[in-house]
């Protein structure tokens, strides 16, 4: 797993790239943590690399979800690919986040 | 000359006065708080020194000291029901000492055929057992006015003021008739407000013990009915079940946006959402068994089990593939993704022979 972060005017893009899954969950929570705290919430989420996601991505996603609506921000995840996007669908994690 | 002596006192005073409006607008918001009342508005001044000199170039004849002024700190909280004026005053009345000489109901000062300035003006003092410090005995002395009034009335009181006038003596008199129409008019919206709100209220109460009841073909589907039906967890035992396929854990979120769903399935009542729930949790289930065994997935919104009993309704209706998708534009916005997992499912649904 590959992710970029960078500042967008007054919000935040990651760019994610491979598999998120038991190998990596760890870091990947690591990687999110700065993101849950400060002061510009917004966050957009690239998935258009992104190949996979485990149910230990979701809980990631779904607390940097929590902290951003915390702080007043949105949180959006884009470009998801059809395999990707099936697991947010299947365990109605799609009603929960917003998916562009 | 004396008036030099209260603007004197006035600037000795002035910390004093400023640790008063901290005790009392802390000691206001933890109240609301702790009661759970949301206001429109609450806010606090120290009158300046410039507002101070023009009140005694006016009226100086009537004070002899500052502490005849008793609106040097004034707290003003706004209501949003001209009924709640009522609840607030009986908390402060709990939380500061009332010099009920010199408060004023002005609600209660109109004539019968008069309308006007609406307000509830108390003279508090913060009590020793709500706030003392040794070191400045002579706040728990100082008075400080506390105007309580509805949205509505802040309103009138606001438009007039801005219109230059500070009681209604002073418009002219060619005017009167039409603020007097006006602050009416407010009146009456302002009771109806009331009235309206007491009316949700009583509703709510009995839709409740009617959904509890579980007379549910008699209880109509709306907002307020699908969020007590909801509060009943009605699709728990589908959704415990779907959840057993992976052990998975279950995250709460609001069935709310379903209600636009289930009335676009043309669902009348509760009792129709049961008939759903009742004749399709078997295949809503096997949809779920399909979809998430082998996958590891552990982690499930509970809106899962609701999801897919509407899928299997609109299946089961004859809307087909169209109607799926016209299920998921409604939920998450037309977008690229909604056409394919409408085909998708169209696919899982052909295998289970849910179609």
């Amino acid at each position: 797993m590959d992710i970029k972060i960078t500042q967008q005017e007054n919000k935040t893009i990651v760019v994610l790239n491979g598999r998120i899954d038991t190998s990596n969950a760890d870091q990947f929570q690591q990687d999110m943590t700065p993101l849950m705290e400060g002061e510009n919430p917004d966050i957009e989420i690239d998935c258009t690399d992104m190949s996979y996601t485990s149910s230990q991505g979701l809980r990631i996603f779904l607390m940097l979800q929590k902290s951003v609506m915390a702080r007043g921000g949105k949180m959006v995840m884009r470009n998801m690919n059809p395999q990707v996007k099936e697991v947010f669908d299947i365990t109605g994690f799609s009603n929960i986040i917003t998916i562009l | 000359m004396h008036c030099e002596m209260i603007l004197d006192e006035y600037r000795e005073k002035l910390p004093v006065f400023k640790k008063l409006k901290e005790v009392v607008m802390d000691s206001v918001r933890n109240c609301l708080n702790e009661n759970n009342i949301l206001v429109s508005g609450l806010d606090s001044r120290i009158k300046s020194e410039k507002s101070l000199t023009g009140k005694l170039e006016l009226k100086g004849y009537k004070y002899r000291t500052l502490s005849d002024i008793t609106d040097i700190l004034g707290v003003r909280i706004i209501t949003f029901f001209s009924d709640e004026v009522d609840i607030i005053s009986a908390l402060a009345e709990q939380l500061f000492e009332i010099d009920w000489e010199n408060s004023v109901d002005k609600r209660k000062m109109l004539e019968i055929d008069r309308f006007g300035y609406m307000s509830l003006h108390y003279i508090c003092r913060v009590p020793q057992s709500l706030f003392y410090d040794p070191a400045m005995p002579e706040l728990n002395q100082t008075r400080f006015e506390l105007q309580m009034r509805s949205t509505l009335q802040h309103v009138w009181a606001n438009m007039y003021h801005d219109m230059g006038y500070k009681s209604d003596v002073e418009i002219p008199v060619e005017y009167q008739r039409n603020m007097s129409r006006l602050a009416g008019m407010l009146e009456l919206a302002d009771e109806q407000f009331s009235h309206i709100r007491k009316e949700i209220n009583t509703y709510r109460r009995k839709v409740q013990s009617l959904v509890a009841s579980g007379n549910f073909d008699e209880v109509p589907l709306n907002g307020d009915t699908f969020r007590s039906f909801v509060a009943l967890h009605p699709f728990k035992r589908l959704t415990d079940k779907i959840a057993a396929i992976n052990q998975a854990e279950i995250y709460e979120d609001s069935l709310m946006p379903y209600y636009n769903v289930l009335r676009n399935l043309n669902m009348k009542t509760i009792g129709d959402i049961v008939r759903m729930r009742n004749e399709y949790s078997e295949y809503a289930f096997q949809l779920a068994l399909i979809q998430l065994a082998g996958t590891g997935l552990d982690i499930l919104a509970n809106s899962v089990a609701l999801q897919n009993l509407c899928i299997v309704y609109i299946l089961k209706q004859g809307f087909g593939e169209a109607g799926l998708l016209r299920l998921f534009n409604a939920l998450y916005g037309e977008n690229d993704y909604n056409k394919d997992r409408a085909k998708r499912i169209y696919g899982q649904a052909k295998q289970i022979n849910i179609i």
